[in-house]
């Protein structure tokens, strides 16, 4: 608290010249078998999942593919109406990301700089509403999502998607602000700009690794959930991945068999796009989530 | 009359105006998230309140007929055999996932990265991608991917100790709970190891060139300034993930439903099995509403706790 | 457009089945040869909501065909179908979220007929006796069936396939075990003696499962402990008071059946723990990896599909044994049942869709793609039903069996079930304190009143 706006500032773009040191040869060999072990345990189940995916007996185990094929891939899309369930995935995940920034990036933003004198006690119940047990709100949101007509419809998923995650965001976003200087802003109003106008030119630039948070956390989000797709749409058109890999684990092969190979291929194209969209930003929302803590 | 009034209240009248004037933008900027998180949060947690006190359920005579019951369903927790299981699964599970788990390997993992920057290994950010990989693929993946690592007669750990000769290990029987935690640490650890990297390298560069001018060897430096600096953070760090770990299950039910027996039914568990295979919601939101309860206290204890270090 | 899709499609199929099966079909849905159709034709109109899950594919074609059949005999009647691809258990929940608040509901669900009496007690369904009174094909359910999908005297829902199990004796496992092919047991303990002698001789071979805990569902009631219990001469319910029993001889001496199956290690700790636990031990013993089961009648025709020659040669399958006696018993049930919805604003025509769908033809068809005997007994005679040995069989069995409760709370029993199971499986409590707990969970879950102990 004590410390300068400027201070502050520096702190959430940190590139610092560090120290370079030369390490010896046993430290060397100490941490590459660390790097090696890491990467084992964190990879491991992976591998499973790319092998099985390709093979035409697949099994819960990891082999190579005796029988290599890509029938999986062609069963799911052919079977399983899997290019309708990616469509509705895209379509709400990044829906919902859009919602969810702008109302975040909004309501942290607001709660940043609102005077109130209970502050602190409000930021700290928002982020107690997100421990709410789904299990116990899950019958009050279907009934609700039905009054409303927001059962099978885009819009419905959209919404419960932005408020799920809605509370942490909210309380993250307000902390990037804290550490925003006042007199940014301050200086653009008395440049004639609105607040509105102000937050977008001159505020948001600055807080850009938030947004990036925001929108990463958001859209991963909306890529996962299930439990909420499954009571909200009942309709085979309208279900996204989640949902559509739930089913195939839950039904695929009827009474006697688990097909591991099906599942594993919906797997498959259910976690690329996750990897894909969080390697191609991954410089933006690490950085901003290693600053998420910053002026809490 | 009127103007003397009028002349009165004047000047508080004018401060308050202008407080509103000034905030009026913010609040209009938080309407939106209050409209949001109304709908989906405090209105249905209201009803799970006032649910936890009505007999409701979603099949027989009580789905006809809900009726008030006052306090019944938090004495009947109170006495049910099963509550103290699933409190303590929940306690061995968010110390042993978020604490043991995720908070110290999540420490070790950010520090040994900040290490090998500053030595320039390039194989780091192999492991490093690893870590993230896990924490980026949904939960249900997640669980489905600990299944065939586990499974007794075909899960890769067997089939791998087979090739070594060894017999099969019913992990999920023998090991259940650590088998939970392990899967839940595999995919919770990035986010911890993101916040103490960040955290780490907003350490001042010149703390350390103290340290080196003094002539403090590593594990000094480490210990003096390293670990004291990451404090607040880690706390934050610390309070976030119990929270959040308290309340995960999707995890836990795809690898043991919360089997064998009652070993890793956490409590997070016990109240969607109550709410959603016996239908009993009136029950079911009392486990809810009392998990609350036991986050704000955890919430407030920590607030306390911060606030007297600060 | 999409409608007239389907009903083009299943017209196809109409005919295609009628030139396969010739008379029969034809008289089985000829609409001027069914009484009740032409007695009020011109009364119905509106839409109907079909709601039914689907996990084996087999049912979406019966499902239309009706539809289209009785769009065609009633011209103001049209059917809207929601087919959800679900789990049954998903559906179930969905299905119980829409009944239990406002707003619109579907005027025809499908779910298991173990369902009768808590959603009567809720008021979600409507007793069909009026329907079923004018109803000239009710003369063909027998009367165990009937009673099957009554509850209070009234009669529920309409079944089309019934359930029934068998215990699965993997053939090649037993002659491996040194006790010949055409081994059975003499009694039902001489199973686990079965189980020991499969495990001694081949280590690779599961002996035996024996379901369990939550995972196995409501598995762990219907295929495990309600038969033990039946066959060490008890009951788990009163049937003079009506109440549930708690603590009693034959509890106890089920649960140490299943601490000797567990302990011994003749059945594996897998099934606590893995989400789909049937599944797994079905495909295991199609493919030869599982010896004894207690299994769904309808799991061997996946088995069937899969490899016919061999599923005939090397699986045999049994009644369930009793204290003294082999092979004896069996345990029914209604399967899934179709119901008319307490709040549908179209109850007349959702009995047309339901009679329409239950005809002769379509419960012989569906009971062969899906094996489980038919519920009206005229179907048995269609040709292609008789054609499987397997089937016959199975609906001969019924005669033998006992059927599942349809008191309301049997639902809550089963989770009391799943936690005594699960507790002795899992070497957390000896039987007889299982026995005890499983009294006081039944209390709690339903009622201290309504639970009674024998000694």
């Amino acid at each position: 608290m004590s410390i300068g706006s400027e201070a502050r500032i520096q702190t959430i773009v940190p590139p610092r010249a560090r120290p370079l040191e030369a390490g010896s040869r046993v430290e060397w060999v100490l941490m590459h078998i660390a790097f090696v072990v890491i990467t084992v345990f964190f990879l491991a189940p992976f591998v499973w999942l790319f092998t099985a995916a390709f093979d035409a007996q697949a099994q819960a185990y990891i082999r190579w593919p005796s029988q290599p094929t890509l029938d999986n891939f062609v069963q799911i899309f052919e079977k399983y109406a899997f290019a309708t369930a990616l469509g509705n995935s895209v379509f709400v995940a990044v829906s919902t990301m859009v919602l969810t920034v702008v109302v975040v990036a909004l309501a942290g933003y607001s709660l940043s700089r609102i005077e109130l004198r209970q502050k602190a006690w409000i930021t700290y119940a928002i982020l107690l509403l997100q421990t709410m047990p789904l299990s116990a709100t899950m019958v009050p949101i279907y009934g609700l999502a039905r009054e409303l007509g927001l059962r099978n419809s885009y819009l419905g998923l959209i919404l419960v998607h932005a408020a799920i995650e809605l509370p942490f965001l909210v309380w993250l976003m307000k902390g990037f602000f804290d550490s925003v200087p006042r007199h940014l802003e301050e200086a653009a109003w008395l440049d004639g700009r609105s607040k509105l106008r102000a937050l977008f030119e001159i505020v948001l630039p600055v807080a850009r690794p938030g947004i990036a948070v925001a929108a990463g956390l958001s859209f991963l989000s909306a890529w996962a959930e299930v439990l909420m797709v499954l009571i909200l749409v009942d309709q085979q058109n309208m279900k996204t991945i989640p949902l559509a890999f739930y089913e195939t684990f839950r039904t695929a092969g009827g009474y006697t068999e688990v097909q591991y190979g099906l599942v594993a291929a919906m797997a498959v194209l259910y976690v690329l796009p996750v990897m894909a969209v969080f390697f191609a930003t991954r410089r933006l929302m690490v950085r901003g989530l290693m600053n998420s803590t910053r002026g809490l | 009359m009127t103007a003397v009034g009028a002349g009165a209240i004047r000047p508080r009248s004018a401060v308050s105006s202008s407080a509103l004037r000034r905030n009026s933008a913010y609040l209009l900027g938080l309407s939106p998230a209050a409209l949001l998180l109304t709908l989906f949060f405090v209105g249905p947690s209201i009803w799970a309140v006032y649910t936890s006190f009505t007999n409701k359920a979603l099949v027989g005579i009580d789905a006809a007929r809900p009726r008030f019951v006052g306090l019944d369903n938090y004495q009947r927790l109170l006495s049910d055999p099963d509550f103290a299981t699933v409190l303590l699964n929940s306690v061995v599970f968010v110390v042993g996932s978020a604490v043991i788990g995720q908070f110290v390997l999540g420490l070790l993992l950010a520090l040994l990265l900040d290490h090998s920057e500053r030595r320039r290994y390039r194989f780091a950010t192999v492991a490093y991608a690893a870590v993230l990989l896990a924490w980026v693929n949904p939960t249900v993946i997640a669980g489905f991917l600990w299944v065939a690592m586990y499974d007794f007669y075909y899960g890769s750990l067997n089939t791998g100790l087979a090739l070594l000769g060894l017999g099969p290990v019913d992990w999920l029987g023998r090991f259940p709970m650590l088998a939970v935690i392990i899967g839940n640490v595999w995919r919770g650890t990035a986010f911890t190891m993101l916040i103490f990297l960040g955290a780490l390298k907003t350490i001042p560069s010149d703390i350390y060139e103290a340290a080196r001018v003094d002539g403090a060897n590593s594990w000094r430096r480490f210990w003096d300034h390293t670990l004291p600096s990451l404090r607040p953070i880690a706390a934050l760090a610390l309070l976030s993930i119990t929270m959040s770990t308290f309340g995960t299950f999707i995890l836990i039910q795809t690898l043991t439903n919360g089997g064998p027996g009652s070993q890793t039914e956490v409590i997070a568990l016990y109240a969607f099995h109550e709410a959603f295979r016996s239908y009993q919601i009136g029950y079911g939101s009392t486990i809810a509403v009392v998990m609350l309860l036991l986050n704000v206290a955890f919430a407030v204890v920590y607030l306390r706790w911060s606030r007297a270090r600060a | 457009m999409e409608e007239r899709k389907i009903s083009v499609l299943s017209r196809r199929a109409f005919l295609q089945a009628m030139a396969a099966t010739g008379v029969v079909v034809a008289c089985g849905t000829s609409p001027s040869t069914t009484p009740s159709g032409s007695a009020k034709p011109a009364t119905l109109s509106g839409t109907v909501t079909v709601s039914y899950p689907d996990e084996l594919g087999a049912k979406p074609k019966y499902v239309e065909k009706a539809a289209a059949d009785l769009k065609a005999k009633y011209s103001g009647v049209d059917v809207k179908i929601d087919l959800q691809k679900i789990a049954s258990g998903d559906y179930y929940t969905k299905l119980l979220l829409a009944l239990s608040g406002g707003g619109d509901v579907p005027d025809v669900i499908h779910v298991g007929g173990d369902r009768i009496g808590e959603l009567a007690d809720a008021g979600y369904i409507e007793p069909l006796d009026k329907y079923v009174s004018q109803w000239d094909d009710w003369k063909n359910y027998p009367q165990a069936v009937k009673d099957g999908v009554s509850y209070q005297g009234k009669v529920w829902a309409i079944p089309y396939g019934l359930d029934m199990r068998w215990l699965y004796i993997r053939r090649d496992a037993m002659e491996k075990a040194g006790l010949g092919a055409e081994w059975t047991p003499k009694n039902v303990d001489d199973i686990l003696v079965g189980a020991k002698a499969v495990k001694d001789k081949n280590a690779a071979e599961i002996p035996y499962a024996l379901y369990a805990g939550v995972g196995a569902d409501t598995g762990t009631a219907n295929h495990s402990f309600v038969p033990l219990v039946w066959a060490y001469g008890g009951d788990i319910l009163d049937k003079s008071s009506g109440k549930w029993i708690g603590d009693s001889p034959a509890v106890r001496k089920a649960l140490d059946y299943y601490q000797r199956a567990y302990s011994g290690g003749l059945s594996p700790k897998e099934i606590l723990t893995t989400t789909k636990p049937w599944t797994s031990m079905r495909e295991k013993e199609g493919k030869g990896q599982l010896a004894l089961l207690f299994e769904g009648g309808w799991v061997y025709g996946g088995w069937q599909t899969a490899n016919k020659a061999e599923t005939e040669k090397n699986v045999h399958y049994v009644l369930h044994p009793t204290l003294s006696a082999g092979p004896s018993f069996t345990i029914g049930g209604p399967g899934t049942v179709w119901y008319v919805t307490a709040k549908s604003k179209n109850k007349d025509a959702a009995w047309a869709f339901i009679a329409q769908w239950n005809n002769k033809d379509t419960v012989a068809k569906l009971n062969i793609e899906d094996p489980h005997p038919v519920a009206r007994s005229d179907s048995a005679d269609v040709a292609e039903f008789k054609a499987q040995p397997y089937l016959v069989d199975s609906t001969k069995a019924l005669e033998k069996a006992r059927f599942i409760p349809t008191d309301a709370n049997y639902g809550k029993v089963i989770g009391a079930i799943q936690k005594a199971t699960g507790r002795v499986a899992a070497g957390e409590m000896s039987p007889d304190d299982a026995a005890k707990r499983y009294t006081d969970d039944l209390k709690q879950a339903i009622g201290a009143d309504k639970v009674i102990t024998q000694q």
